[in-house]
């Protein structure tokens, strides 16, 4: 199995050094570099091409926000987990909106930042479960306001199915493949869901499914 | 009863209407004795002189008018006097030609019997005149005593003659008549009338004197009134100089008082709002510290206890390890939540929206209020004003969860000709903002009226409470924002944030109170 390649971006050197540790004492992980700003990850990326990069949000020069945006725009298939002290879905859903395909909290144990590196790898999403609860909880709050009905009973088991998958962060040529049907048909289906749920993106589906507890 | 006491634990901005009480400290009982003791002896002097001056004037008054009462009735009694006078001059004068005519006819008379009814007559008329003498000589001027007795001798004499004549026979009348008439009577008639005209003159000159006398007292008292008002117009204005210096200077003081008022409450507002700066300063750079460097620092903790871990301690290490681990993400979620509770990092990060959401979701997790937040903002706000509604929604927030007992609060920010509209609409137990006015809403007024905006509360008991801000933009230049992300977001995003805040608010807040933005 290939190493996977992680670039680590946060300004404290001694968090930087423990994650160094922590995941190249994992079988397959490797760090190919650490950068302290927004800046410096741009270019390591650039330079080293990782497969994943762990990101702090809160750093000079460039936010990670920022810097994920930059880095998904010019690299979509690197994979980027924002690694952040910030739980609040001001934050989570401004980085997922920047192309981040896992969020966690620095509280988070080493096991989910390991499970959340090899989901992205993968083509999925990860989150801490303590991200998904606060987005669900905020959800369903928002529903419990509005005392609304749920988008979701508008969606077809198939369509339901295909939700999932893209949810996962499978591409529309996967899901076809997996389901036996036609690129085009895909594609519709995927259409018809993002009307149904009134949503915009791909970032905004994954962020639906999160909050629905279709994926985690 | 709400807007008692503010978020707990946030440090209240110093209220100016605490510190407007400092200023009186220094005006001391004793500083205020002594003022008092220097406003009241003008005040005095004021009186004295006024008072004084008019009774100058009034006693000058009642003088001349008494003088002239009497200057008047000197004038009388001297005019009375001079013709009682001529009076008895005239009689004296007219009994001595009377009895000359009566002697002339005596001794025209062909008869001695004929003669005793003049001689009757005669001694009447010497009576008279001798009466008159008497009364004349009564007031005798000095310079008429010598014509005076003159005249009497002289008159004596001739009534001497006259009686000599008249105990004269037929014929010694016959005889000596003509000799006698002519130069006896005649003669010491003429005599005797230039003695009266003598005395007349004297007399009419004692008139002219006593005139001349009244006159120069009437000078006198021309002189004395031209004193009395010169002394007066004096004191006058003197009195008008002084008072008029001393109003002036009272004026000058009072525009000095009031400068001095208008100053120390434009410092004071100065002082407050840089307090209020300096403060929302700190809580910004405290809880961007709390966050970055302390709970970073727990989370090198946690990351260094993960590692450990790795290494496969014995189990004795490794529980030790897990509860730090515990403490450490438990040290991490409390900064976390300290530094939220200071300043949101949204509100630099983000903007005002996503902090007022975020305080939204965070009450209505605390207390189960349901806050809904509709925005109509066409860009970021300059960092005050953006603090400045945050901090006010905040309170408005918490006053409606701790004080109003409210179960929904509708916060409603837009743009509109150049200010910035928030409402704060609660359905709680409301209160009467003319009797209830704490600390709390006295710091979102304070806070509003340094942007120069305008502050409105408008709620009555038991019909929920609508709090209204009104803030002008154009007043304060805008201050770039300063993010806690470290970097400034990217310019270019603010027309991405809206389409955010709706797909945001479809999701959160429910998509009717977002459509607007």
């Amino acid at each position: 199995m290939a190493q996977i390649r992680i670039l680590l971006a946060d300004d404290h050197n001694i968090l930087r050094d423990g994650m160094r540790l922590l995941l190249e004492r994992q079988p397959g992980f490797v760090v190919v570099g650490e950068a302290a700003d927004g800046r410096e990850t741009l270019q390591l990326a650039q330079d080293q091409h990782p497969d994943v990069v762990v990101m702090d949000i809160a750093m000079p020069n460039m936010n990670g926000i920022e810097a994920t945006r930059r880095i998904v725009e010019k690299h979509p298939n690197m994979g980027v987990v924002i690694l952040s002290m910030h739980h609040d879905e001001s934050y989570i859903i401004r980085s997922l909106k920047a192309g981040a395909r896992g969020y966690l909290l620095k509280d988070a144990v080493k096991a989910e930042l390991i499970l959340a590196i090899e989901a992205v790898v993968d083509g999925r999403s990860f989150f801490s479960p303590q991200v998904s609860r606060i987005l669900q909880e905020d959800y369903f709050q928002a529903l419990g306001r509005k005392n609304a009905d749920d988008s979701y009973q508008l969606l077809t088991d198939r369509e339901r199915e295909i939700l999932q998958m893209i949810a996962e962060g499978k591409t529309n040529k996967e899901v076809a493949n997996t389901l036996n049907l036609s690129l085009y048909t895909v594609d519709t289906h995927r259409t018809h869901i993002l009307q149904k749920l009134n949503l915009h993106s791909v970032p905004e589906l994954i962020l639906y499914a999160v909050r629905k507890g279709i994926i985690s | 009863m709400w807007f008692r006491p503010a978020a707990r634990l946030l440090p209240q901005p110093i209220r100016s209407s605490e510190a407007a009480c400092t200023p009186g400290a220094d005006y001391t009982p004793g500083a205020a004795y002594n003022k008092d003791k220097m406003r009241q002896r003008p005040g005095v002097i004021l009186v004295a002189g006024f008072g004084g001056l008019l009774l100058i004037m009034a006693a000058a008054e009642a003088g001349a008018l008494l003088f002239l009462n009497s200057l008047r009735h000197n004038d009388t009694s001297l005019q009375a006097r001079f013709l009682a006078r001529n009076r008895t001059l005239e009689r004296i004068r007219s009994n001595i030609y009377l009895s000359g005519t009566i002697v002339r006819d005596s001794l025209l008379a062909p008869e001695q019997s004929g003669a005793q009814a003049q001689v009757a007559t005669l001694a009447g008329l010497r009576r008279n005149s001798e009466n008159a003498l008497q009364s004349y000589a009564s007031a005798l001027e000095p310079e008429e005593a010598a014509p005076f007795q003159d005249l009497r001798s002289q008159i004596e004499a001739y009534w001497n003659v006259l009686d000599r004549t008249l105990a004269w026979s037929s014929d010694e009348r016959g005889k000596y008549r003509d000799a006698f008439f002519y130069e006896e009577l005649v003669p010491r008639r003429t005599s005797m009338l230039q003695i009266a005209d003598r005395i007349e003159a004297l007399n009419e000159e004692a008139l002219r004197r006593g005139d001349a006398k009244l006159g120069d007292l009437f000078g006198r008292l021309q002189l004395g009134l031209v004193a009395m008002i010169a002394v007066t117009l004096l004191g006058g204005v003197t009195l008008a100089a002084f008072t008029i210096f001393h109003i002036l200077k009272l004026e000058g003081e009072v525009q000095q008082r009031l400068a001095e008022s208008v100053h120390s409450k434009a410092s004071l507002q100065e002082l407050s709002a840089r307090l209020v700066r300096a403060q929302e300063d700190e809580r910004r750079a405290l809880s961007r510290e709390l966050h970055d460097e302390v709970g970073q620092a727990f989370s090198a903790v946690l990351l260094e206890a993960e590692n450990l871990l790795d290494l496969d301690p014995a189990p004795e290490v490794r529980s030790h390890l897990d509860s730090i681990r515990g403490v450490a993400a438990n040290g991490m979620n409390e900064i976390r939540n300290m530094a939220l509770l200071l300043r949101p990092s949204m509100l630099d990060d983000f903007g005002l929206l996503p902090a007022l959401e975020w305080q939204a979701r965070e009450i209505g997790r605390r207390t189960g209020l349901r806050v809904q937040v509709a925005s109509q903002m066409p860009g970021e706000l300059p960092e005050e004003h953006k603090t400045c509604v945050y901090r006010v929604v905040q309170e408005a927030l918490n006053n409606c969860a701790q004080h109003a007992q409210a179960s929904a609060v509708q916060v409603t920010v837009r743009q509109e000709a150049g200010q910035i509209l928030l409402s704060v609409q609660d359905d709680g137990s409301g209160f009467d903002p003319a009797r209830i006015r704490g600390l709390g809403l006295l710091g979102m007024e304070e806070r509003v009226r340094h942007l120069g905006g305008v502050f409105h509360i408008d709620s009555r008991p038991g019909r929920g409470t609508l709090l209204r801000v009104a803030l002008p933009l154009a007043a304060i230049p805008e201050t770039p924002a300063r993010s806690t992300l470290k970097t400034l977001s990217n310019p270019k995003k603010s027309g991405e944030l809206e389409t955010e805040m709706v797909w945001n608010g479809g999701l959160a807040d429910g998509a009717d109170s977002h459509s607007a933005g």
